[in-house]
């Protein structure tokens, strides 16, 4: 169990680590309001003391970052934040490893498990690999993005940047825009952030909006500038480029037009709309530079320092074990 | 001449409308004589089974087996398959052409048909493929296929996408008067599919494939049946839409015909949720309300049989992630059991159950078995109904273990099978 503690803002101490009911970090979707808090108002902590935070969960301790799909920030994120938490970490790429060499998820992970690493941070393009590869090795395993399926640290890094600007999640309305059939960070996303009573609005073409995506409790709108109306925080998502060359949507130029996020759409928020993205971003596609640079406005760069924050939060959890 | 009687036994044979306890002779591998009631005290047989009110049926006629064998025997030898098809009361059984080299020639019926003949046990048959090489392009020889034996002509694991081929195959086909059988999904809908669309798929983040895939291939196919005449099956009926059309066709009077296993009327998508890639199916898994439509075809006829869509996969191809993990799973060991599991549920009779397990398939198919006619091969199994057990792939009998229905506790055990009034199963040597 977990005990809601008390914001580390207010300055008096330090909240407790968060404890999990899950030895692993396998996604949003099943985490308690409780669970999420607690990592939140640690993660919080840590964005106060990035250097000074007193913690030493990881001393002694090794984290394996195993990333089957090319990542700077995520992995650059995971290995400061374990190094900032005393772990010794290593990171293995997947191009030129003997994964391209055929050897399966399984194989490296029994190779990997034989060097007795304590946190496995795994990223994959496919949907459950994480958990695959939870059933198979000792270390507590971190998903750090499986396919479509979640990207939990990302969605608690995304939380996390919302409630320290805002001072809150409840309540808000925020439109998620772009990629909703491809993307693991808006699942991720619409399970957190709804757990924590926001009022979550997808915004995509019809193409590429899952099946049966209005059970997840969410409403859908297929117009940008209805779906982002007085909207508290418009997140952006990436969209792969390939899918705007006549398969999902007709082209880029159509893209933009119609789904892209500019000055004038913008207006249509409320005031104060705040602008996320999970990175990397394509200007002038689906984000207009102006836009995303804006500090006023955009929140792009606090979500790259809260990332680190937030999984020293999730690091010194699993370091702990199921509660 | 020597006449061996089973006697005290309970017998089912839908197709003379038997269900009663009684008696059957066997003289030189065929069944002489059914008679219900108890046998004449005077009456001179040579050897005197007492079946103790066991079920005593037609053996199973098993119309959709992927044989590993040839290309794939690691997996599963011809021999292996056969025996495990015998221990799960299989008398006949057909094989899908998805073999390497494919079944796309005579030669290669004749000789998959000659090697199961010299093992023995269940009596193999097989699908000759609709093309060459099962590419979905060029008409594969059926004429001489139909000649070496073929009882009909498939694509295997795939539909024909293409309209004119699909139309050229089912007039050839009627001209052989051989059925064609279909697995009814488009491709272009379910490329790169990993499982049933709906809000599973979303939760997962697996890529949906719609369920009206199977309709619309179906519909299509029924119009072209409508055009060339040809006798059409449906492999593995999933849908409810696709059900409804069968139900439509069939009330119209086109010469069409559905089977579907076991997965698709006990389990539904939800069963993936964990990611367990012993679920991966094709077709996939469906919705709970398609579950519902399966059971409601068998019991109204509108699916007329049931088959163990055996498909032996290799374990490193399961141990995956979900997404490139090979789809299919083991069938022949829990054909009889897993399909009983609708009589004790009262969803069908027993006698029902066997029609469609044996005398359905035997019949669409024009092969033997599927009744203990006076004169028919002694081709039998004697069961007991009620016997609980405990699914375990590590049990089977074939070598292909990785089931869906992993520690499912089920009821009905096969104690004997004949095949032409020999023992094949337990094997004899064991008896």
């Amino acid at each position: 169990m977990t005990k809601q503690t008390p914001n580390a803002n207010s300055g008096h101490g330090q909240p407790e680590v968060a404890r999990l009911s899950n030895r692993h970090i396998l996604g949003i979707e099943g985490m308690s309001p409780l669970e999420i808090r607690a990592l939140l108002d640690r993660g919080s902590y840590f964005a106060d003391h990035p250097a000074d935070s007193g913690s030493t969960a990881l001393r002694g301790k090794t984290i394996v970052n195993l990333f089957y799909e090319n990542s700077t920030r995520t992995r650059t994120s995971f290995e400061l934040a374990a190094k900032r938490l005393g772990g010794s970490v290593l990171n293995i790429a997947v191009a030129g490893s003997s994964v391209k060499k055929g050897e399966t998820l399984l194989d490296t992970a029994t190779t990997l498990n034989a060097m007795h690493p304590d946190i496995l941070v795994v990223r994959h393009n496919c949907s459950g690999a994480a958990r695959l590869l939870s059933q198979h090795v000792d270390a507590a395993v971190i998903n750090a993005g499986d396919g479509r399926h979640e990207h939990p640290t990302q969605a608690l890094l995304d939380a996390l940047t919302i409630r320290r600007r805002i001072g809150r999640i409840e309540g808000l309305t925020v439109a998620i825009c772009g990629d909703i059939a491809n993307s693991r960070v808006a699942r991720s996303n619409i399970h957190l952030l709804s757990t924590l009573g926001a009022n979550i609005r997808l915004v995509c073409p019809s193409t590429l909006l899952p099946a049966a995506i209005d059970q997840m409790g969410v409403d859908v709108y297929t117009d940008m500038e209805s779906g982002i109306a007085d909207a508290d925080i418009v997140m952006m998502l990436r969209l792969q480029t390939e899918r705007m060359a006549g398969t999902e949507t007709p082209s880029q130029r159509e893209y933009f037009n119609l789904f892209g996020l500019n000055k004038d759409k913008l207006n249509r928020a409320a005031p104060k709309a705040l602008i996320m993205h999970p990175g990397p971003m394509n200007r002038g596609v689906e984000i207009d530079s102006a836009i995303a640079d804006d500090v006023e406005k955009s929140l792009i760069h606090i979500q790259v320092e809260m990332g680190v924050a937030a999984r020293m939060a999730c690091l010194e959890a699993v370091s702990l074990g199921a509660a | 001449m020597t006449i061996s009687r089973f006697y005290n036994a309970h017998i089912v044979d839908p197709s003379q409308s038997i269900d009663g306890i009684g008696y059957i002779d066997i003289v030189d591998g065929k069944i002489s004589d059914l008679q219900l009631g108890t046998p004449g005290e005077h009456d001179t047989v040579d050897k005197l089974t007492d079946c103790n009110g066991a079920i005593l049926a037609p053996g199973l006629v098993d119309m959709r087996v992927q044989s590993a064998d040839p290309g794939a025997e690691h997996l599963e030898s011809l021999s292996t398959l056969l025996a495990a098809a015998a221990k799960g009361g299989i008398t006949a059984l057909t094989c899908l052409p998805n073999t390497r080299p494919v079944i796309d020639e005579a030669s290669a019926i004749d000789s998959l048909c000659l090697r199961a003949s010299r093992i023995g046990g269940p009596r193999l048959s097989a699908y000759g493929a609709a093309t060459k090489g099962l590419l979905g392009t060029e008409m594969a020889e059926l004429g001489l296929m139909a000649d070496a034996g073929a009882v009909g002509f498939t694509n295997g694991t795939t539909a024909i996408a293409d309209s004119l081929t699909m139309r050229r195959l089912l007039a050839y086909a009627s001209m052989l008067d051989r059925p064609f059988i279909q697995h009814c999904e488009d491709p272009s809908l379910t490329e790169n599919g990993e499982m049933n669309e709906g809000e599973t798929s979303t939760r997962l983040g697996l890529i949906g494939m719609p369920s009206e895939a199977e309709v619309i291939i179906l519909d299509r196919d029924l119009h072209l049946v409508r055009l060339s005449g040809a006798r059409y099956h449906v492999a593995h009926i999933s849908t409810r839409a696709a059900i409804e059309s069968v139900r439509r066709a069939k009330a119209e009077g086109l010469g069409v015909t559905a089977d579907t296993a076991p997965p698709y009327f006990l389990l539904n998508e939800l069963a993936v949720s964990t990611y367990n890639t012993a679920f991966k199916l094709s077709p996939p898994l469906r919705s709970e309300d398609d579950r519902q439509a399966v059971i409601e075809g068998l019991a109204d006829g509108t699916i007329d049989a049931v088959a163990s869509d055996h498909m032996p996969v290799d374990r490193d191809a399961k141990t995956q992630p979900f997404g490139p993990a090979a789809p299919g799973a083991s069938g022949v060991d829990t054909l009889l059991a897993l399909t009983l599991t609708l009589v004790h549920q009262n969803h069908i009779s027993l006698s029902r159950a066997i029609e469609l397990l044996s005398l359905a398939p035997s019949t669409i198919l024009d092969i033997e078995g599927g009744t203990l006619m006076p004169g028919a091969a002694a081709n039998f199994i004697l069961f007991r109904p009620d016997s609980s057990w405990i699914i375990k792939g590590a049990d089977f009998a074939s070598n292909s273990r990785i089931t869906p229905f992993e520690s499912h506790p089920v009821q009905g055990v096969v104690d004997f099978t004949y095949i032409d009034g020999v023992q094949a199963y337990p094997p004899a040597e064991l008896a």
